[in-house]
């Protein structure tokens, strides 16, 4: 929609005494506009599912190192707890916060307001109602035992359904774009729209409605279970990324050029590397050395976009003092980088004869996961909804209490089990040393990993808190704030009402 | 014929052959080109180069 368009859009629904320069900038609050309820819908959904996710972390965390802990509960096993915290804020929080993200980049980039909502509340409506129905089974005792792919099989086709709406609300979008020519973000979140139906559906056939059989269902399984991360949220969070870190400096990506070959080797490579979970494994050999071979390539796009961000950085590290957004998704851009690196040491046999089997791999799926995943999605949050409620965020406290609180916590998570993992493995392979001992070294680290989910759960309640704050003064009466973020949104009342 | 192997074949033909086809159109929709003026898409005559967003705390807000 051009400048006039969104101009006399706006000066039809708010008569006002509006300069040359409110109506330049009516243009993307229209597009942030029209974006508010479908995205804050998945926003808040989200959260609230963040939230009963970091409960159940703290349960099965507590448990690992105090057993008696809630004993007396059949749906609170360590297996159920733990299986719901991976799918609560998998696809609870995780998913949706990047479906939410996605939604509003494609507009930001495709220049269009949003357009068939219905689309998009109806997705909304079905993921909610089947990651609930999924929840609700693996706590009933229907988990399908099949990592990653727990929720029962009545669940996942009303969760299929959603995907593949997003999924064609993002081709209409992208049929309907202003702007023809594609920022590397709109490649990242096409492909991932994409992809996941696909991966989806063809792990949910082959392993829940018509399994194959034998070792097979193990390397379905993992290519899956990989592949979530390199095929739905690594795309999400790097378009994120690549958009929010030259948006907030004010400076465009460092090479171009790069990206563009970091997302076709990220293509080309990452779905090849589900294998490498099952070295040692009874699998042909050729196919987990296939396997690590393009685990290592991956050393190609993680490095690029490594170089990229960082040279974008470099001369505006300063920034991070003042912007949430920078904090989190630089935190996050570093953590893909540590989480890539790691990832490819752990896919070396000679490191997985070790690591494998330890709490070096939670370590590692907590630093993919969360510090790299997780923080990309709360900066882009922090920079996507006072543009979309047309609201500041009320408490700066609040937004470092949540920056602080989940920083550490992340940060003492894996530094503490990827160490104290390896001390395991090593002992595991020692024939000399009982088991039970290696268990009773575990204990100390474990404790430590209470504490850190401790932080995080207090980052979070900050987070939820600032949220909730934030939607009630959208339904308040503006007050036009002396000091003022938003670029557009200003000019929705310009009496200062 | 049994529909695990519908899929596989499927796949094996269908996602290649749609990887292709985002090339192909990329190419010659000038996508693989320009890359000075892609690289400055996240920006617009509101939000120009140069001028940071989002610096909300500390002292230095604006």
């Amino acid at each position: 929609m051009s400048s006039t368009t969104a101009s006399k859009t706006l000066q039809a629904i708010l008569p006002g005494d509006f300069s040359n320069e409110d109506f330049r900038r009516a243009k993307l609050a229209e597009i942030d506009a029209s974006c508010r309820t479908p995205v804050l819908f998945f926003f808040v959904s989200g959260l609230l599912w963040l939230l009963a996710g970091t409960l159940f972390a703290l349960v099965a965390s507590i448990k690992l190192h105090t057993p008696g802990f809630l004993a007396g509960w059949e749906s609170l096993t360590f297996g159920i707890v733990r299986t719901v915290h991976l799918n609560t804020v998998v696809y609870g929080f995780c998913s949706q916060a990047a479906v939410g993200v996605a939604i509003w980049l494609m507009c930001r980039l495709c220049r269009v307001p949003l357009v068939a909502p219905g689309i998009v509340t109806v997705a909304n409506l079905f993921y909610n109602v089947g990651v609930t129905v999924g929840i609700g089974g693996i706590l009933a005792g229907d988990s399908t035992g099949i990592e990653w792919l727990e929720m029962p099989r009545y669940a996942t086709p009303i969760l299929f359904v959603s995907y593949a709406l997003i999924a064609v609300w993002t081709i209409i979008t992208f049929r309907l774009r202003a702007e023809r020519h594609l920022y590397v973000s709109q490649w990242y979140l096409l492909a991932a729209v994409l992809w996941f139906p696909w991966l989806y559906g063809t792990a949910q056939v082959m392993l829940i409605v018509e399994p194959v059989r034998g070792v097979v269902q193990a390397a379905v399984n993992w290519w899956f279970a990989h592949n979530v991360l390199g095929l739905w949220f690594t795309p999400i969070g790097l378009a994120a990324i690549y958009y929010f870190i030259p948006k907030v400096i004010g400076r465009p990506i460092h090479s171009y050029y790069l990206s563009v070959l970091g997302f076709w080797s990220l293509a080309l490579f990452y779905n090849w590397n589900g294998m490498h979970h099952l070295v040692g494994g009874p699998l042909p050999a050729w196919m987990i050395t296939v396997s690590i071979v393009a685990s290592v390539m991956m050393l190609i796009p993680v490095l690029t976009v490594a170089i990229n961000h960082h040279s974008t950085m470099i001369g505006h590290f300063g920034k991070l003092r003042h912007s949430p957004t920078l904090r989190f998704i630089v935190f996050g851009a570093v953590s893909y980088t540590l989480a890539s690196l790691q990832g490819v040491l752990s896919a070396l046999r000679s490191f997985s004869e070790v690591a494998h089997f330890t709490h070096h791999t939670v370590a590692h799926a907590h630093l993919g996961m969360y510090a790299f995943f997780a923080m990309v999605m709360f900066g882009s949050m922090y920079y996507i909804l006072p543009r979309i409620t047309g609201r500041e965020w009320p408490s700066n406290a609040l937004i470092s209490v949540h920056f602080w609180g989940v920083a550490i916590g992340i940060v003492l998570y894996v530094v503490v089990l990827s160490a104290a993992g390896l001390q395991q493995g090593r002992m595991m392979n020692d024939p000399t040393v009982k088991f039970l001992d290696v268990v009773k070294f575990t204990i100390p680290y474990l404790q430590i990993r209470t504490v850190s989910g401790l932080l995080l759960a207090l980052g979070h309640a900050a987070f939820v808190v600032n949220f909730g704050w934030l939607l009630v003064r959208m339904f308040a009466p503006y007050r036009k704030p002396v000091v003022s973020i938003l670029a557009g949104a200003e000019i929705a009342s310009p009496s200062g009402k | 014929m049994p529909v695990i192997t519908l899929i596989l074949l499927g796949s094996i033909v269908l996602l290649p052959a749609a990887a292709l086809l985002s090339l192909r159109w990329a190419s010659r929709s000038g996508q693989l080109g320009r890359f000075d003026r892609a690289a400055l898409l996240p920006f617009d005559e509101e939000e120009p180069v140069g001028r940071a967003t989002d610096q909300i705390l500390g002292d230095n807000r604006r």
